[in-house]
């Protein structure tokens, strides 16, 4: 599904961000990406969604050789690849529907079918009846369940969100883990780069440390079933 | 999804941010409107000109002296001859007789034409031709084309001499290729300068929208759906602009009719104004849009690309 290969990252200030990165992610997996602050995570995100171009080494998603994607062929990488930031990047003039309607409004989607898959999306973050209020408006949890919503409206196979916890409490956090929890269990292949150890213990899922740029260990994930109640869940998809 | 129904709902979304944002809008829009509306003046001063000329006496008149010993049957003929000629705009045999008469009339203001007088009644008969006095259609009052013409007429069996005044024509070509080059000039400046005006703003919408447009490109927007809003900013600067630029030139016209008919009406001549057709409106109009939406298109071009998400 995601695959890396000797990858590295210089950006043009001469800071070495990735150093001869090489790992895979299976379609369906969910893996966290661990590390202090300047580690290389959000950079490893904008490599795997072609924000960034890598300095040296080779990047398949789907495989596809995203390096080798001419700039008119990006958008539909990025299609299939549910990002949610850390700093949320919502449209503040744009209404809550406006702003997670967006990758389907690109796409060129019917009014009726955006309506219908922006309130199930906003009913599976737990935003019911909030379309119409501005970002502004919002708590930063509610902020964050906005931009998760958007990630997953274009029910993409692909999901990466970069520190979705960051500046939330621990019981704000064990909702919005679990949210993706949910959508790992339908099928949707996660990254998640995080600070909170206490997620991976909590989830027992897999694991990668990056560190200076390096990865520094790799915690692989005990067996997973999947259960009725999973695929119930994969209804929304 | 239906193009057409995609392009509608983009044009209403831009209206509803036009909308949104009143005052910017319309300054923009008032700056378009006067910046269409000095070409749309010339144009109405090149056609005024234009049809004050063709009505106006004074346009360039030939006369044709026929031979001394023609016939009235002749001299006819050859009148009916030079009617036919595809430049001729008017054309009126004078008989020696009404030559005469109205010779008589003239030297009756003129001393000089006195002493003529006396020399006619020594020779005791008429000695004036038939002459022919035509006015050239307003097409071929060019000094070329004049010349053309008295070639052409110079060649009728019957005619002895032309006279041509043709350095008013020269000087009245001059002053309206010199109006017309002008007015084309500038016109073409004033395109420039608005093309400017409207490339500007759509940069300065592009830079106020630079997050939103580094989000679109975040979840899958392509540079095609990102310019789009933009392309139908400038078509609708344009087409509001010309609106406004039409409603301006209806008022000042108004304004502006009275002392033009006073001054023309102090010359002795037909008071006139162009005014302008539908088809000028609808060209005005389309020329609004077409140049809103290729400034649009150029400022995006230059801006857009540079645009990536962070």
């Amino acid at each position: 599904m995601i695959k890396l290969s000797q990858v590295s990252k210089r950006y043009p200030n001469g800071y070495d961000a990735l150093s001869n990165i090489s790992f895979h992610v299976e379609e369906g997996e969910m893996l966290f990406i661990t590390g202090h602050s300047g580690a290389g995570k959000s950079t490893l995100f904008k490599l795997i969604s072609r924000i960034e171009k890598p300095s040296s080494g080779q990047i398949w998603v789907q495989g596809k050789n995203i390096n080798r994607l001419r700039e008119s062929q990006l958008p539909q990488l990025r299609r299939e690849i549910g990002v949610v930031f850390q700093d949320h990047k919502l449209i503040m003039e744009k209404t809550v529907f406006d702003n997670v309607a967006l990758p389907l409004i690109v796409i060129g989607m019917p009014r009726d079918e955006i309506r219908k898959r922006v309130r199930a999306a906003l009913g599976k973050v737990g935003l019911e009846g909030r379309d119409q209020a501005l970002p502004e408006t919002l708590s930063g949890g509610e902020q964050q369940r906005v931009g998760i919503a958007r990630a997953v409206i274009n029910r993409p196979s692909i999901l990466l969100a970069d520190e979705p916890t960051g500046n939330l409490d621990d019981d704000l956090s064990d909702e919005i883990i679990d949210i993706f929890r949910d959508f790992n269990r339908v099928g949707v292949t996660v990254l998640i780069a995080t600070h909170d150890l206490r997620q991976i213990d909590r989830l027992g899922c897999a694991s990668l440390e990056l560190s200076k740029g390096e990865i520094s260990a790799y915690h692989a994930a005990p067996a997973f079933e999947l259960t009725q109640e999973h695929r119930e869940q994969s209804d929304f998809f | 999804m239906n193009f057409f129904l995609r392009q509608l709902q983009v044009l209403f979304a831009t209206l509803g941010d036009m909308r949104r944002t009143p005052m910017s809008s319309f300054n923009t829009i008032m700056v378009v409107a006067i910046a269409l509306l000095l070409p749309a003046y010339l144009y109405i001063g090149v056609k005024t000109t234009d049809q004050l000329a063709s009505n106006w006496e004074g346009r360039p008149q030939l006369t044709l002296f026929l031979i001394n010993d023609i016939s009235p049957q002749e001299a006819q003929l050859i009148f009916q001859e030079v009617q036919l000629s595809p430049s001729v705009a008017h054309a009126e045999i004078i008989t020696p007789e009404q030559g005469l008469a109205e010779f008589s009339l003239l030297s009756a203001t003129s001393d000089q034409l006195v002493d003529f007088e006396e020399q006619l009644e020594f020779l005791g008969e008429n000695p004036l031709p038939f002459s022919i006095v035509l006015m050239p259609k307003l097409e071929y009052i060019s000094t070329d084309a004049i010349k053309e013409l008295k070639l052409l007429l110079g060649s009728i069996d019957g005619i002895d001499s032309i006279r041509l005044d043709l350095e008013w024509v020269e000087r009245f070509g001059a002053i309206t290729e010199t109006i017309k080059r002008f007015a084309l000039i500038l016109s073409v400046l004033l395109a420039l300068g608005l093309m400017l005006i409207i490339g500007n703003t759509i940069k300065l919408l592009i830079m106020n929208r630079r997050h939103e447009i580094e989000v679109s490109k975040l979840v899958g927007g392509s540079n095609r759906f990102v310019r789009r809003p933009f392309l139908y900013y400038g078509a609708l600067f344009g087409f509001f602009g010309s609106i406004g630029a039409l409603l301006l030139l209806w008022l000042s016209s108004i304004a502006i009719a009275p002392a033009v008919t006073r001054l023309v009406l102090s010359y002795g001549g037909n008071p006139f104004l162009y005014a302008f057709s539908v088809q000028d409106a609808f060209a005005l109009i389309g020329l609004g849009i077409a140049l809103g939406w290729l400034s649009a298109r150029w400022s995006v071009a230059q801006h857009i690309w540079r645009i990536r998400p962070r």
